[in-house]
């Protein structure tokens, strides 16, 4: 059941480990002071804006116990909305309530929540339980992303997003993420999701895995995942090279969802993005990274996207 | 980038082949010069010998010469020290300790105090020099004939000529013959020095031989005579009443030869008495008295092994942290398990010590399981996260509590075991666990409890080897040597274990998937 393989052929294969992420790649592009820009998504908001990045529109704030029980009146009039933890991590505490009552709510992945359970949330996100270190946290309410119908068959219940991994502001690889009836309408990899490994240049899929094995169909839906194509490619990438100057990380993750009426749009920027992209691509990291470090420096974000783009195909 | 990682690198390995190397000499150094064990537990047996001589100055200049125990092979002295009233003179010579005074008034106390441990592999060496050929004590004829009498008389008993004597003059009822040679009030000094003349009529070399019988807590006795015999061209020791040949178990002997133990010049009615206490003591005990005789001393007083010992053993448990922490350091960034927490694991390893490994399991699976259960309780009342998981906490100390009283009860290990177990390490654990059940399901929340078990397994193998530590605490220069490793393992890498499985499918070489 279990395989090992060689070290020696991990690194022909240009695998990136978590230490040499860590201390080569993080470590060294990514400085700490950084961090706050992107680990907190109400900063993440304001800087992406004055970027001129679209985001989910922000509805409203909740930073103390005592104005928890108010949060209707934030929502008020609104079809649907979602919570979130401002310094979560890896959708973490993320709830997205697509039709509610005073007392009901109806979430995407079609749990229905009383409203003291969702008072409950919200007060466990105050109180940092869904943070990073699990310090006292604010509860983020945003607009929901209405997400494109293109991706119907291809998610169930949940968010499919995008993760390009930027180095150095290039674009390096990218995955969408499908979400599974077994990871719960999450798009996290380790829950069970599906990772599709696209093509950097076309949004094109290269293979798709799922718990490290190769799929081929949506467990789910049993739709092709071959075919899949993420319209408006290069808007992802623009969206995800703009993330370099906005946050100044030489080593980013950008989560991209598409939106049926605003188009791509950045949901967080992810300062330690994880390695499962390599699993989904079928290729590692290493090569990727050490050849954009020959590429042209102090280019503009759409230069660096057209750059990549016009990279021949099979140079990987 | 690559030229700074590798100075990096660079100095880190310096670093660690130094504390290597120091650590090296160090630990030489302790086992060369502060005599410390590479094993734990020895013992040495320590022995305080007090030697109080009280008298009435005549008025005279006062000058008191005390024997110091014969540093032979057998005992070693550690320390030793006289406690005498001011103005007291003290010089240590090769075999006594001499106090001089002027003219006193007062009655006198000086107290010479000296501590020997055994040593052990020196057992039953005398050197000597070979003695010249003793001169014939001065008998009267009629001495002559009792000695030869005597001689002739010894050689029916069994033994060697020394023996034969001791035996004759040791009879009951006493020998005749013995009778009439013996002075009128018998003692063993007496005995023993009327032997010695006979054997040096024999032409045997032998002399008195003043010591003390080291045996626990003995207090106001005298120094005990033997005697010792020259033959076959080595010195002998034989007990005066038995004959038993050889230095008896735990037998000191302050003095060869004639002298007296104590002299006193000076004095009237002086009184000698001899006190002993045994102590046990570890090498880390010794190690101070041996750094003193070195003269480095002062170096000795800024290492660990002179604080109190209630100090001692709380930083003994702390040596061996820096061992534990680095087992979850390998186990984290080179195997590449996940834990819940960085030190968790480390810290129900310590608990597994204090409680023992199968009951402290049982015990932690139990206190987990019940929380668990009670945080599901808890998770239908909605209470915010901080009251929340004080609630946990209180129910953990609670459940501990139980399990205490019951275990005492019950005379069951497992349940008394619960308190060693660091309570907020436990609340965590279970609320981080009933999270990551609610999120993730409870097959993650199940794996990582698992492996943080495992890897606190592990740890517990590590740190509960006594010799381990041991030598951490002995050896604490090693310490340094981890530091420096942890530090180098800080610019590692390389592939963690667990991702040469989690990486397999894309491996070039497709012949696994």
């Amino acid at each position: 059941m279990f395989k090992f393989i060689l070290p020696h052929s991990l690194r022909q294969a240009g695998i990136l480990g978590m230490n040499y992420r860590n201390y080569e790649i993080i470590g060294k592009n990514n400085p700490r002071h950084l961090y706050p820009l992107v680990d907190d998504k109400v900063q993440t908001k304001q800087l992406a804006a004055q970027a001129g990045i679209n985001t989910p529109a922000l509805i409203g704030v909740i930073d103390a116990q005592f104005k928890v029980k108010n949060f209707l009146s934030l929502v008020k009039g609104r079809k649907e909305f979602v919570i979130k933890p401002a310094h979560g991590s890896g959708g973490k505490g993320v709830l997205v309530i697509k039709k509610f009552t005073q007392n009901y709510f109806r979430t995407a992945s079609e749990r229905v929540l009383t409203y003291n359970q969702v008072y409950q949330h919200i007060s466990n996100i105050l109180s940092g339980l869904y943070s990073l270190g699990g310090r006292n946290d604010v509860a983020l309410f945003e607009e929901m992303v209405h997400f494109s119908t293109n991706f119907n068959q291809y998610s169930y219940r949940g968010i499919p997003d995008v993760r390009v991994i930027v180095y150095k502001g290039y674009p390096a690889l990218a995955m969408m993420r499908l979400a599974t009836q077994e990871s719960g309408g999450r798009a996290n990899l380790h829950q069970g999701a599906v990772g599709v490994g696209l093509d950097i240049r076309t949004g094109q899929a290269i293979a798709a895995v799922q718990h490290n094995q190769s799929v081929f169909q949506h467990p789910d839906t049993h739709v092709d995942l071959t075919k899949l194509q993420v319209p408006l490619w290069k808007e992802h990438l623009l969206i995800a090279a703009k993330g370099y100057e906005m946050s100044g990380l030489g080593y980013l993750g950008a989560d991209i969802v598409l939106d049926q009426f605003r188009g791509p749009m950045m949901l967080e920027l992810n300062a330690r993005p994880g390695l499962a992209i390599q699993i989904a691509n079928k290729k590692g990291l290493y090569h990727r990274l050490k050849e954009i470090d020959t590429f042209p420096k102090n280019l503009t974000p759409t230069e660096r996207v057209d750059f990549v783009l016009a990279q021949s195909k099979d140079k990987n | 980038m690559l030229k700074k990682l590798k100075s990096v690198r660079f100095y880190l390995t310096l670093a660690l082949i130094i504390s290597f190397l120091f650590a090296a000499f160090s630990i030489y150094y302790k086992i060369r010069y502060w005599g410390f064990a590479l094993e734990p537990k020895e013992l040495t047996n320590v022995w305080a010998i007090e030697t109080h001589i009280t008298f009435k100055p005549t008025g005279d200049p006062i000058k008191v010469s005390i024997a110091r125990p014969n540093a032979d092979n057998t005992f070693k002295i550690l320390d030793e020290d006289v406690v005498a009233p001011n103005k007291y003179m003290v010089q240590f010579e090769k075999e006594r300790v001499i106090l001089t005074n002027t003219a006193q008034q007062k009655e006198q106390d000086i107290y010479y105090r000296v501590l020997v441990y055994d040593n052990k592999k020196g057992k039953g060496k005398v050197y000597a020099p070979k003695p010249e050929v003793p001169s014939p004590p001065i008998f009267d004829e009629q001495s002559q004939l009792i000695a030869r009498q005597l001689i002739l008389e010894a050689a029916k008993l069994e033994g060697n000529p020394v023996q034969q004597l001791i035996k004759l003059f040791a009879q009951e009822p006493p020998n005749e013959t013995v009778m009439a040679f013996m002075p009128k009030r018998k003692s063993a000094k007496n005995t023993a020095t009327i032997i010695k003349d006979i054997l040096s009529f024999q032409e045997i070399p032998a002399r008195l031989a003043w010591g003390v019988k080291l045996s626990e807590d003995k207090k106001s006795f005298s120094a005990d005579v033997m005697l010792e015999a020259y033959l076959k061209n080595k010195w002998e020791v034989y007990n005066i009443e038995t004959a038993e040949k050889g230095i008896p178990k735990n037998f000191i002997i302050f003095q060869h030869g004639g002298e007296s133990l104590v002299d006193v010049e000076g004095g009237e009615n002086s009184v000698t008495k001899f006190s002993v206490i045994k102590s046990i003591s570890t090498s880390f005990n010794m190690a101070s008295h041996r750094a003193k005789l070195l003269g480095d001393k002062n170096w000795f007083d800024y290492s660990i092994y002179s604080l109190p010992i209630a100090q001692q053993t709380a930083l003994k448990w702390l040596m061996i942290f820096p061992l534990a922490i680095l087992v979850v350091v390998i186990a984290r960034n080179m195997i590449g398990i996940k834990t819940m927490g960085t030190f968790t694991p480390m810290l129900i390893a310590m608990a597994l010590v204090q409680t023992g490994f199968l009951p402290g399991l049982i015990c932690f699976a139990l206190i987990i399981g019940i929380g668990f259960a009670i945080r599901l309780l808890l998770s239908k009342l909605n209470l915010l996260l901080v009251p929340r998981i004080s609630a946990v906490v209180i129910f953990v100390i609670l459940i501990m509590q139980f399990f205490a009283i019951v275990g005492y009860q019950w005379h069951l290990d497992i349940a008394s075991s619960a308190l060693f177990f660091p309570i907020i390490i436990m609340a965590w654990i279970i609320e981080r666990a009933s999270i990551i059940w609610e999120e993730e399901g409870i097959k993650n929340a199940m794996k990582e409890v698992f492996f943080s078990v495992v890897v606190a397994i592990l740890t517990y193998f590590v740190i509960v080897n006594p010799y381990i530590r041991y030598i951490m605490f002995a050896f604490n220069e090693l310490n340094l040597v981890i530091l420096c490793l942890v530090m180098l393992l800080g610019t590692y890498t390389g592939y963690r274990l667990t991702e040469l499985l989690r990486f397999a499918p894309l491996s070039k070489d497709k012949t696994d998937v």
